[in-house]
């Protein structure tokens, strides 16, 4: 191939009928919005609305671009590599880029009721915010080592900046640091195993490495060989473990929230877990076709969910922080998020007609879309909850929440829900969630994991319900006024909107699960063939 | 096979990555200067770089199909662009965790316990 025909196939490919670019839409709106918020900043050099309406309006345009109702059509979007197959585009990026624009839009709407913060400094904190949604993005339609390398540090860039944005205290610069020095770390050592496997495996085209290594193993494998692919397998996963806070990866994840704004430990736990679960099943979903590597993945994927999920919930006993008690629960709930992924490796290309086991795998992977769908609503609603009685108590201790229920009883409900919920009783949609991915789990087979998840869900009942004792049971402190937050306010009136999708998703559990069976279609187009 | 006596081929490229590596792993566990922590970090991401460029080149590997052609490259120039985002947000941090605690000690925040 020529100079003129390198460059004509590249513009075909960009622009011509397999569109590229406009399957990348959103991403480039995403761009826009933060240029233009940083223009608008110029020109007007004492803008009062801090660029709000600016990203409310690049955020719903995006949303739009990624099409989440058109896709309901059949045959629309089978699943196709672009851009020379940098990334992958199926339904499965477009639900996940749609959660994630849509978290966004239900935060930054959260951050300006909640936010404290100098009105110079909104526009910065939109930018970087915008900035590591559109690592996430790519994350998630991650299909090439340079897209994982780059989504990655995209996303977590932003946060550490994010996490100490409070400069002046010094918890969160400390948080800030500590972030930094430990997600750079993690990226380093995921960078180097990246490098082990793409050499072994000679390509750095995800679904390419997947069949090399079947290739491999087929043919025989030199140790030297096996020790650079095991090696590199292993450092890979801490890197992804330290993205999804995984035992024993997890410690940043309290110290970042206690000493961060609810606000960005919100945007942490929700967007970049959803990211991190995203990239997980691409890297999972490349090697899935190779039996030696899928019995390998779902051992070691089990293993990080059940120690994930029990480290979490055990270690929230001892909190009286609500945020560090929060971070624990984020623990846990990615614990419970890994399992539908290891149910996914273990039925993929199982026993039984090439087809069925797929569409069951493809089931697995619909339960943590389902899970996602649900824990956006209630984690957000928690922190948010947590936002707003900092700006009233001034306070995230646990024991500042005693007696709430008698000076703000509306308040009090909504967090109880929220609570009720993370916990997953009926008739709330925790329940749904943990019920969709427990399914998951026996369709797998995985009945150890099954055990331990619904073991867990028991464990995890006492300190959700020692938050709400304390609300409702425990005297309000006699020293200072009671905090009132009215469901009237704007904070109040936020606050019970956001407890409205998590009652009402339990009830549209059909619509859901159907939403989230049609995005897990033609997930593994690039490993198996559409 | 003594390494020293071979002419220089893909495995001592890999050795001198692995080196960077583990060199780069020691100076992040053992300095408690966040500075410290950043080199090591650094070498790190050039221990892998080295991997990345020396799996890409054609006259180390001998079988073409083998090698991962430009895109090792295109990864280590990424990589280095990468690196100096992160170094530029990391030590902005340190800056005000040095304004906040006149120190860039690690240990010495110590008021969040994980």
């Amino acid at each position: 191939m020529n100079f003129p025909e390198l460059i004509q196939s590249v513009f075909d490919d960009t622009l011509g009928p397999g569109q590229s670019l406009s399957l990348f839409r959103p991403e480039l709106t995403l761009c826009a919005t933060m240029i233009a918020i940083l223009l608008a900043r110029m020109i007007l050099p004492r803008w009062k609305t801090s660029g709000f309406y600016l990203v409310l309006l690049g955020l719903t345009l995006a949303l739009a671009f990624v099409f989440p109702w058109r896709w309901f059509a059949e045959g629309a979007l089978p699943g196709q590599e672009i851009f020379t197959g940098l990334l992958a585009a199926d339904r499965f990026s477009v639900a996940l880029r749609g959660l994630l624009l849509l978290f966004t839009l239900l935060f930054v709407t959260f951050t300006q009721i909640a936010g404290r913060w100098a009105p110079e400094d909104g526009a910065e904190f939109f930018v970087l915010l915008l900035g590591a949604v559109l690592g996430m993005c790519l994350m998630v339609s991650a299909n090439h080592v340079i897209v994982v390398l780059l989504g990655m540090e995209m996303a977590s860039l932003p946060c550490y900046v994010l996490a100490g944005w409070q400069r002046d205290r010094r918890v969160s610069s400390e948080a800030a640091l500590k972030y930094a020095v430990f997600g750079a770390a993690a990226a380093g050592i995921l960078l180097f195993g990246m490098s082990l496997l793409a050499g072994a495996l000679g390509s750095v085209h995800l679904p390419t490495m997947g069949r090399r290594l079947a290739e491999l193993l087929q043919a025989g494998v030199d140790p030297a060989q096996l020790t650079a692919l095991i090696l590199g397998g292993l450092m890979v996963t801490v890197g992804v473990a330290f993205k999804l806070a995984a035992f024993p990866f997890h410690f940043w994840i309290p110290d970042v929230f206690e000493g961060a704004t609810a606000e960005v430990a919100a945007f942490i736990s929700v967007a970049s877990k959803a990211a991190a679960l995203g990239l997980l099943v691409r890297l999972a979903g490349a090697f899935v076709g190779v039996p030696d590597a899928r019995q390998f993945l779902v051992v070691l994927v089990s293993l990080l969910a059940a120690v994930t999920c029990t480290f979490g919930n055990l270690a929230a006993y001892g909190q009286n922080n609500l945020k560090r008690l929060l971070a624990y629960s984020t623990i846990a709930h990615a614990g419970y998020m890994m399992m539908p992924v290891a149910a996914m490796i273990a039925l993929a290309g199982g026993q039984g007609s090439p087809d069925a086991p797929l569409s069951e795998a493809q089931k697995a992977v619909a339960a943590l879309l389902v899970y996602l769908g649900i824990y956006l609503f209630m984690n957000l609603a928690a922190f948010a909850g947590v936002a707003f009685m900092r700006n009233v108590a001034h306070s995230e201790d646990l024991r500042d929440y005693a007696g709430l229920v008698h000076s703000s009883p509306g308040f009090t409900v909504c967090m109880a829900i929220v609570m009720f919920s993370l916990l997953g009783i009926p008739p709330l949609s925790g329940f749904t969630a943990k019920w969709t991915i427990f399914l998951a789990l026996v369709s797998a087979k995985l009945w150890t994991l099954l055990a331990i998840g619904v073991l867990n869900t028991v464990l995890s009942l006492f300190y959700y319900l020692r938050v709400v004792k304390v609300m409702t049971l425990d005297a309000p402190p006699a020293d200072r006024a009671a905090p009132r937050i009215p469901l009237t306010s704007a904070a109040g009136a936020y606050f019970a909107m956001l407890t409205v999708p998590v009652v009402a998703l339990f009830f549209l559990w059909g619509g859901l699960s159907r939403w989230a069976d049609a995005a897990a279609q033609a997930l593994f187009f690039t490993t198996f063939g559409p | 096979m003594n390494p020293l006596t071979q002419p220089i081929g893909l495995s001592h490229y890999l050795v001198v990555g692995a080196i960077l590596f583990v060199c780069g792993i020691a100076c992040m566990a053992a300095k408690r200067n966040a500075l410290g922590v950043l080199m090591g970090i650094e070498l790190v991401l050039n221990g892998a770089n080295l991997n990345f460029i020396a799996f890409g080149s054609p006259l180390l590997r001998g079988e073409a199909n083998q090698t991962i052609g430009l895109d090792g490259q295109l990864i280590a120039l990424t990589v280095i662009v990468l690196a100096a985002a992160e170094a530029a947000v990391a030590l902005a941090i340190a800056l005000v965790y040095y304004r906040t605690h006149a120190t860039i000690d690690v240990d010495r925040g110590e008021e969040l316990k994980g």
